[in-house]
């Protein structure tokens, strides 16, 4: 059934994008399941309309946003430190540990550098694709894109010479 | 993009926006990219570094993974599809049984089905020029005559 290959080919990655930006798995869900209701809605008149796949996270994203605007932001002053009981620093890119770390680094972002970061590097998304989804151009994708990155590599550079 | 329009500042910029891997790159510009990286290594062997090590730490990030019944519950949600076409059975029954199956009704039909068909099997091998009833009609459909189908074919039935 064709609703049921759309839902299996592009439900992970709307869930993964809202689980990201939320990290609550149920309100990833929520996110979800909304973003799939109003496509159910949109799909007898979807001609000429953007990819699924774009649209899709677009929709997550803005819902993402309006419940993230009801949240307390979160500061780069709440940056994650590394727990006392922490491996030494020659097994810290042991893969348990270093994923961890990278999550708390990527949650801590603000929150336009953790989208394009969940979509570009995470999800793979192309640029024009990614920018499409976020409702910026390509140029401010990778503005950032690149200030995300840098933050992660100081702050990942900085773990390591503690 | 031609080679020669690709700048070493541009594959800098690369590597520190979309990271090390070139399928990470602008379509467009990779090829003339991976040119250039490869005619100068020595000029980006540290950004490249620091990418692949960022690179490596996003392949540490765990993927997370929806609940297996988040699939069902969106699909529960979602209109269901017109069929192009039942089948004979189905429209049969809804014709003769539009408040669903029910077992006097179920015998009745199952009568009307067998009285015809015997009917129609001891008389008479001509099919009636017109159908009484539609029911009926339906019945001569079943029974192989292509009239009816055609009528059903134009008229899909719905509740």
């Amino acid at each position: 059934m064709a609703q049921s290959a759309l839902v299996n080919r592009h439900m992970p990655v709307v869930w993964r994008v809202a689980f990201r930006m939320l990290r609550d798995r149920q309100e990833a869900e929520d996110v979800t399941q909304e973003t799939f209701l109003r496509a159910w809605k949109m799909l007898p008149d979807w001609e000429g309309r953007s990819k699924f796949s774009t649209w899709a996270c677009t929709v997550a994203i803005n819902l993402c946003r309006d419940r993230m605007k009801k949240k307390a932001p979160v500061l780069m002053e709440t940056l994650p430190e590394r727990e006392a009981g922490d491996l030494p620093p020659e097994q810290a890119l042991h893969q348990k540990q270093a994923g961890a770390r990278i999550s708390a680094l990527i949650d801590a972002l603000p929150g336009r550098q953790k989208e394009a970061l969940t979509l570009s590097a995470l999800e793979g998304m192309g640029n024009k694709e990614a920018a499409a989804a976020m409702q910026v151009s390509v140029e401010a994708l990778e503005s950032l894109l690149s200030r995300a990155r840098r933050t992660l590599r100081q702050a990942l550079a900085e773990g390591q010479e503690e | 993009m031609r080679q020669t329009d690709m700048t070493d500042a541009r594959v800098l910029q690369l590597l520190e926006t979309y990271g090390a891997w070139p399928m990470a790159w602008p379509e467009e510009e990779r090829e003339a990219a991976e040119a250039r990286l490869a005619a100068h290594p020595e000029r980006f062997a540290d950004a490249l570094a620091e990418a692949q090590l960022l690179d490596a730490a996003f392949e540490a990030e765990p993927m997370p993974e929806p609940d297996s019944s988040l699939a069902a519950r969106i699909l529960a949600d979602a209109p269901q599809p017109r069929t192009a076409r039942d089948s004979l059975g189905a429209r049969l029954t809804r014709i003769l049984m539009p408040n669903g199956q029910r077992w006097p009704a179920g015998a009745a039909l199952a009568s009307l089905g067998m009285g015809l068909f015997a009917g129609y099997t001891a008389s008479a091998s001509s099919v009636p020029a017109t159908y009484e009833t539609e029911a009926e009609a339906v019945v001569y459909a079943a029974l192989g005559y292509d009239q009816y189908d055609t009528y059903l074919e134009e008229a899909p039935l719905d509740e």
